[in-house]
């Protein structure tokens, strides 16, 4: 899908957190993930409370003198395929949460480029792709 | 199934009309129709007015800070309800649904700068303007006001008012555009939830007759309006034969100068949402594109290109970037204004009339249009169009374009794209309109600074929000006091 808006940026945003909070719930009900199941419990915290930035920046920073187009960007480089993690060893576990992070550092990091007419936009987005970067190293570093 | 019939909002209660005549509510997205409003008479004033004239003394004396702590819950409610209010605002107008949120949060806006009534709205003091004897002016809130506004900001228009009147303690009557009566009835519902005093804020629904009334009312003191000029201008001699205090904010017909120097590929996307933004349907939008001297070739052909990335469709998709028009009589006018710059000779560089959007076989819709060689003395560049219809005038100087804007008339808004500081000077200096913008498309005050044009754009002496609305919203009792 296009992302030519702010809010299809923006929701697009929210979607990648709800799937990501779909994602870590899922996780917990995996018997092999139970060594980091405080750590996925806080992702999912942690994605409720991203969604709460994402709608807030919406909310506040929607300002019609500035709602200018957005080229040359879509969701399709940032959907990842789906995959039922209950049924995952560890390992596999551990790889998944990696590539689900990575998704969304580089889409906040492309996200925050495009909104050059709405800087704290960008340093929104920014600062949700810091969060996602913490949590990556968090998973590496297990 | 059968459709909602919206009530009017009086003294803290929902009521029916006292009308039988009813009018019906739009989706222009889908064509169908959504709800059912009333057409109240004079009968539904004068119960509104009566409320709020009722609830006024008491209102008045509520200190106001006390006044601004409603706001500030109110301002709360409004984020809560942010989503649900743009959505509703784009079913029932077509904008996108991120014009509508923008929309929403510019009504918050006002309402968060009228929580500053406690330095905004202060009198002033001299002492000893002779000899022993001191002087003060109090700013004094006056009674009941009201506000009549257009279909086109369902949500944002009656805010430009609204927050100021109530919080310097006045009382108030809104009647929402008949177009579109929802947005301000779910707003209602939530100004019943924060708790307001009865009769403070009441709603009638309705049409001529409720203007009428309003206009009519012994017991209101003053109107805001925004809306057409032929009714600006009714509004406007019609408060002054009944004696109350009047802003009148009518049409426009808006130019943008596009000079050799400007950094056109950097001044693009926000020339194209200032012409197809929210339809054209706004009195901001560019209505004359007018590209100066030997880059007018470029600024066109890049123009165009742009112009036909837009996406028509339901405004409550994401990937849409123009809605349709508010109403199945206003896409009629827009068609039949295309029409006439055929016929009279202007040059279709893109034509917007056989727009179909998948799905959507009844929408009110109008596809960018852009007709070029268009000359000042064109229907097209006259009138104001409220559509996304684009007219481009070439000029060969920047003394070309302004004498061209400010031969409209209409003098609401004129923004000039260009690299140089001497010929936006110039520009700003020379122009009529009062709204400027310098490489911005939509030079739309925010709330701490007054809205409105001038010429035929705008009637009355006090604009829309901004500092100076307390001015219109209060009287300036002067006291000269001496003490023996």
């Amino acid at each position: 899908m296009s992302l030519t808006s702010f809010g299809s940026v923006l929701s697009f945003a929210e979607e990648i957190e709800i799937q990501d909070s779909a994602f870590y719930s899922a996780v917990l009900n995996n018997p092999e993930s139970a060594g980091v199941k405080s750590l996925i419990e806080s992702f999912i915290k942690e994605s409720k409370k991203n969604i709460v930035i994402i709608q807030r920046t919406r909310r506040e920073n929607v300002t019609e003198m500035i709602l200018e187009p957005i080229q040359d960007f879509s969701s399709e480089p940032f959907c990842i395929k789906e995959e039922d993690p209950e049924n995952m060893s560890a390992e596999q576990v551990l790889e998944k949460i990696k590539s689900v992070e990575n998704r969304s550092i580089e889409y906040y990091t492309a996200a925050s480029k495009k909104m050059k007419s709405l800087p704290e936009v960008a340093n929104a987005l920014r600062l949700l792709g810091k969060k996602h970067n913490k949590r990556l190293n968090k998973v590496e570093s297990i | 199934m059968s459709l909602p019939v919206l009530k009017n909002y009086i003294n803290d209660e929902w009521v029916g009309s006292q009308s039988d005549t009813t009018g019906d509510v739009f989706n222009p997205a889908t064509g169908e129709k959504i709800a059912v409003v009333p057409y109240g008479n004079r009968e539904d004033v004068d119960k509104a007015v009566a409320a709020a004239k009722a609830a006024f003394p008491a209102w008045r004396k509520t200190p106001p800070l006390t006044r601004a702590r409603y706001l500030f819950r109110l301002k709360d409610a409004f984020e809560e309800n942010f989503e649900e209010i743009a959505q509703t605002l784009t079913t029932e107008q077509g904008k996108v649904i991120d014009e509508a949120r923008g929309e929403v949060r510019r009504m918050i806006e006002n309402v968060e700068h009228a929580t500053g009534v406690t330095t905004l709205m202060t009198g002033y003091t001299l002492e000893d303007i002779a000899t022993g004897i001191d002087c003060y002016g109090h700013r004094q809130p006056m009674g009941v006001f009201a506000a009549i506004v257009p279909y086109n900001f369902p949500a944002m228009v009656a805010w430009w008012f609204l927050p100021y009147a109530i919080v310097a303690g006045n009382t108030y009557v809104v009647k929402p555009s008949e177009q579109v009566p929802m947005t301000q009835t779910k707003i209602m519902e939530i100004i019943e939830e924060i708790g307001l005093p009865e009769g403070v804020v009441n709603m009638v629904h309705g049409a001529h007759d409720v203007v009428n009334g309003i206009l009519d009312h012994p017991d209101i003191e003053g109107v805001s309006f925004v809306g057409s000029t032929p009714t600006a201008e009714y509004i406007y001699k019609r408060c002054g034969e009944t004696g109350k205090r009047v802003q009148a904010l009518g049409g426009a017909k808006n130019i943008i100068a596009v000079m050799p120097t400007a950094d056109v590929d950097e001044g693009i996307p926000s020339l194209v949402s200032s012409f197809y933004g929210c339809s054209g349907q706004r009195c901001l939008a560019g209505a004359i594109l007018a590209p100066v001297g030997d880059k007018s070739d470029e600024i066109v052909e890049k123009f165009v290109f742009s112009a036909k990335q837009i996406v028509v469709g339901d405004g409550i998709k994401q990937q849409t970037t123009m809605g349709p028009l508010g109403s199945a009589a206003q896409r009629d006018k827009v068609l039949a204004y295309i029409e006439k710059g055929i016929e009279e000779g202007a040059t279709l560089l893109l034509d917007g009339r056989d727009c179909k959007v998948e799905g959507y076989p009844d929408g009110f819709y109008v596809g960018p249009t852009v007709f070029d060689n268009v000359t000042p003395d064109m229907t097209i560049a006259k009138e104001e169009i409220f559509g996304p219809v684009v007219s481009i005038v070439r000029c060969n100087s920047l003394d070309e374009v302004i004498e061209l804007v400010n031969s409209r008339g209409l003098a609401n808004a004129a923004s000039i794209y260009t690299g140089s500081g001497n010929d936006a000077r110039k520009f700003k200096y020379e122009v009529l309109p009062s709204m400027i913008g310098v490489n911005i498309g939509i030079a739309a005050p925010m709330s701490f600074f007054p809205f409105g044009g001038a010429g035929k754009s705008m009637f009355g002496d006090v604009k829309g929000h901004g500092q100076e609305i307390f001015q219109f919203f209060t009287d300036t009792k002067v006291v000269i006091e001496r003490w023996f």
